[in-house]
């Protein structure tokens, strides 16, 4: 399923992301929502991005975008976005418009909302074959089938000119998707893009997502809470917890063998099936995640960690590279057989 | 493109299946074909409405005028004829003489006409003796003197008659125009109420027209930057609207109808423009009424443009909107292309609701002589029945508002029945 991650070198970076700090002026004051995240995205690979609410997994992938509210946000100096040699962070707001949906795409959560109620699934998907391509009217009529037949909607000639009102939850998420990957983005940002639909649906769509993903190249950064998405999807996870990226890992080493508490609590709180598992109370973590106005000076975890030391509450841990593609940021990572 | 218009005919068929927005619209379109007719075909001009056409406070539909009533006008016709007759040059001063600019005195000699009049005034002589007409025709006069009540109508009737022959006999086109000009009633300068009524429309539908378009248009823009851009932009269009309807709207309205002077604000605009005005609407949007335009659209436009807003910044924080951003549109394509058109219903529904707005405060307008200076108006309409409603006359002020009621409910209908049309999730 996953391919090694190992074998990659620079020249396959899609992304680089280096200590992107984004923060918010708010009227308490400033608050910092994500900072000095740092992460690659390889061609063609699925990069988990996940944590729990508010960590700022959406915030990094907006501050990809530079989709947030531009009069309130501010980000670090030297923060970096690099698309190829290009840092997207100096990009004008005219730069940035010809890379969004020709270079990166995005997909949202809410597959309800996330088409225009008033236009046909066909005018949705031609208006953006329209904007970004030199396509005639019925070219684009072509291809517009031919992607909503990519994404696996039967008989698309009658759903091209059909309400998104008419399409099921999962129907809807498959345009979503179709019009994501209609100018062939190198890159695919998922914003938790199943966690509104039913299970047997998300099965489908991820599956869907990762077909893709073989056949176009699309490098997709997948931001999920759900840990059984990522297993199922990624070949990396980068785990982040109150702002910061608290371990980077290929995603197989990760479940079996993770460094951070904080990733061996998340792993331990996953609901179980099985004899073994009957009649146990289901592991949580204690605590709650601190607010971003008040954040501990030094190890962000330390109040929800049960291998606390002294050390953890006066110092702050840097992120540790490990082995070429394992990085903790812990003075204690766990080394577990 | 084929899958708007396979939209446009699914919004067509649902439309049609709506039987009251269907009579509400064919309602409309006429009012709207005679306001056409009117303004550019011109078949009742302003001068038809100004004439005076018959007796004074004549009820309508053909229905009894009281015996008293018919005297006197028999007797202010042979009186007159009469007069012109004893003039130095009675054939000169007879053919100037047409009743309500219509009849002209029959052609027949001198002594003829003199012979006419004298067998007018026996048969009217014979019935002025009696004290009270109304009365004896009806039988409730106690008095053995009189006649009865038979033969009192039979002598008026004889009377009418011996009046109507000193005038030349109507041609079939003069009657049928007449039977029209009478049929609902006459107002107290004896003018035609069901002329006035219909050449109302055009003022009505003008107004109706003119202020929606303006407002909706002003509304909507104005709506949709304060939703979408926010910040400075929607402070001053707050601003603006806060201002606005703070104040009493009939007082804002009284105050700009007063400030632009009964109407003469096209002659500056014109030398301001070099004449842009005329050569724009050349008279046909009525320079009196710009005046009412303009404070109608000064206080009508907060209505679309608070809706607007609101729905705007709504719509801008969904999905499909982000998804519009990040599929790299621009601002402006993304405001014009995706969210006004999820704002057009309630365009249309403000439209309408403001269409019926301008025409009832043009009424209220008029009713206090700040509105329509030229011509007849159903608020002039309704103002002028004031003391014909104490003399239970009911035709002026019933004819106006008919009118103006089956055009305010056809809208009402209309802009319901779109409302449900035009929401793709409504089947």
């Amino acid at each position: 399923m996953s391919t090694s991650p190992a074998t990659s070198t620079a020249a396959e970076v899609a992304l680089s992301v280096r200590n992107l700090t984004t923060s918010f002026r708010t009227d308490r004051g400033i608050v910092t929502a994500v900072e000095k995240a740092s992460f690659d995205l390889h061609r063609g690979e699925a990069l988990g991005l996940v944590g729990e609410s508010g960590c700022g997994k959406s915030v990094t992938s907006k501050s990809i975008m530079r989709l947030l509210p531009e009069h309130i946000t501010r980000y670090g100096k030297d923060s970096e976005v690099m698309l190829g040699p290009d840092n997207l962070m100096g990009y004008s707001g005219r730069q940035m418009r010809d890379i969004r949906g020709n270079r990166i795409a995005m997909i949202f959560q809410e597959p309800m909302t996330a088409l225009n109620p008033v236009f046909t699934v066909g005018w949705q998907l031609d208006e953006a074959l329209k904007y970004h391509t030199k396509l005639g009217r019925s070219e684009r009529k072509r291809r517009v089938i031919e992607l909503l037949d990519m994404v696996e909607i039967p008989s698309p000639e009658k759903r091209y000119s059909e309400f998104p009102h008419q399409l099921s939850g999962g129907m809807r998420q498959r345009v979503v998707i179709a019009m994501a990957l209609a100018c062939e983005p190198e890159i695919l940002i998922a914003d938790e893009p199943t966690t509104a639909l039913d299970v047997t649906i998300q099965a489908q769509i991820l599956k869907l997502m990762n077909d893709l993903r073989e056949r176009t190249g699309t490098a997709i950064l997948l931001i999920t809470h759900d840990l059984g998405v990522v297993a199922q999807t990624c070949d990396r996870v980068v785990v982040m917890y109150a702002g910061q990226v608290v371990e980077q890992a290929p995603v197989r080493e990760l479940f079996h063998n993770p460094s951070h508490p904080y990733t061996r609590a998340l792993l331990r709180s996953i609901p179980r099936s099985g004899k073994k598992e009957r009649g146990k109370r289901l592991a949580t973590i204690d605590g709650i995640v601190p607010s971003l106005t008040n954040m501990p000076p030094a190890c962000r975890f330390a109040d929800r960690c049960d291998c606390r030391e002294d050390r953890c509450t006066a110092e702050p841990p840097h992120l540790v590279q490990l082995n070429e593609d394992r990085s903790v940021r812990c003075h204690f990572p766990v080394h577990s057989d | 493109m084929s899958d708007s218009s396979a939209n446009d005919s699914r919004v067509l068929r649902k439309f049609l299946r709506h039987k009251p927005a269907v009579v509400a619209s064919v309602v409309i379109a006429v009012y709207g074909v005679v306001a056409f007719v009117l303004l550019v075909v011109g078949v009742i001009t302003l001068p038809d409405t100004l004439k005076r056409v018959g007796a004074e406070l004549q009820p309508g539909l053909s229905s009894e005028r009281l015996p008293e009533k018919r005297l006197l006008d028999c007797e202010w016709l042979i009186d007159r004829i009469a007069s012109l007759s004893e003039r130095r040059n009675p054939e000169k001063a007879l053919a100037a003489f047409s009743d309500m600019g219509v009849r002209r005195i029959a052609d027949v000699e001198l002594d003829e006409l003199l012979n006419r009049i004298d067998l007018a005034w026996e048969s009217y002589d014979e019935l002025a003796d009696i004290e009270d007409v109304t009365a004896a025709a009806a039988g409730t006069l106690d008095d053995p003197d009189v006649p009865p009540p038979a033969e009192v109508r039979s002598m008026l009737t004889e009377l009418e008659k011996r009046t109507d022959a000193l005038l030349e006999p109507m041609t079939k086109a003069e009657k049928s125009t007449r039977w029209f000009e009478l049929l609902l009633g006459t107002d107290r300068q004896g003018r035609s109420i069901f002329y006035r009524a219909v050449y109302s429309v055009r003022v009505a539908i003008l107004i109706g027209l003119v202020t929606a378009l303006l407002s909706v248009t002003i509304g909507t823009l104005a709506g949709l930057a304060a939703g979408y851009f926010g910040g400075w932009v929607d402070n001053v269009v707050t601003w603006f609207y806060s201002t606005f309807a703070s104040i009493p709207n009939i007082v804002l309205l009284i105050l700009l109808a007063f400030m632009f002077d009964g109407g003469h604000i096209d002659g500056p605009i014109n030398k301001v423009t070099g004449g842009l005005l005329d050569r724009l609407i050349g008279g046909r949007l009525d320079e009196t009424l710009i005046p009412v335009y303009i404070a109608f659209t000064a206080t009508f436009w907060i209505g679309p443009c608070r809706v607007v807003r609101g729905e705007t910044m709504k719509i801008k924080e969904l999905e499909y909107i982000q998804a519009a951003t990040v599929m790299g549109f621009g601002r402006a394509r993304i405001l014009l292309r995706h969210v006004l058109p999820n704002v057009t219903y309630l365009m249309l529904i403000n439209f309408s609701l403001l269409f019926i707005g301008a025409i009832k405060s043009e009424v209220i307008l008029s009713f206090l002589g700040l509105g329509v200076k030229k011509g007849p108006s159903w608020g002039i309409m309704i103002s002028q029945s004031k003391s014909e409603v104490i003399n239970s006359f009911f035709w002026q002020i019933g004819t106006a508002t008919t009118f103006m009621f089956f055009l305010v409910l056809a809208f009402n209908v209309l802009s319901d029945a779109l409302q449900d049309v035009l929401d793709p999730k409504h089947v």
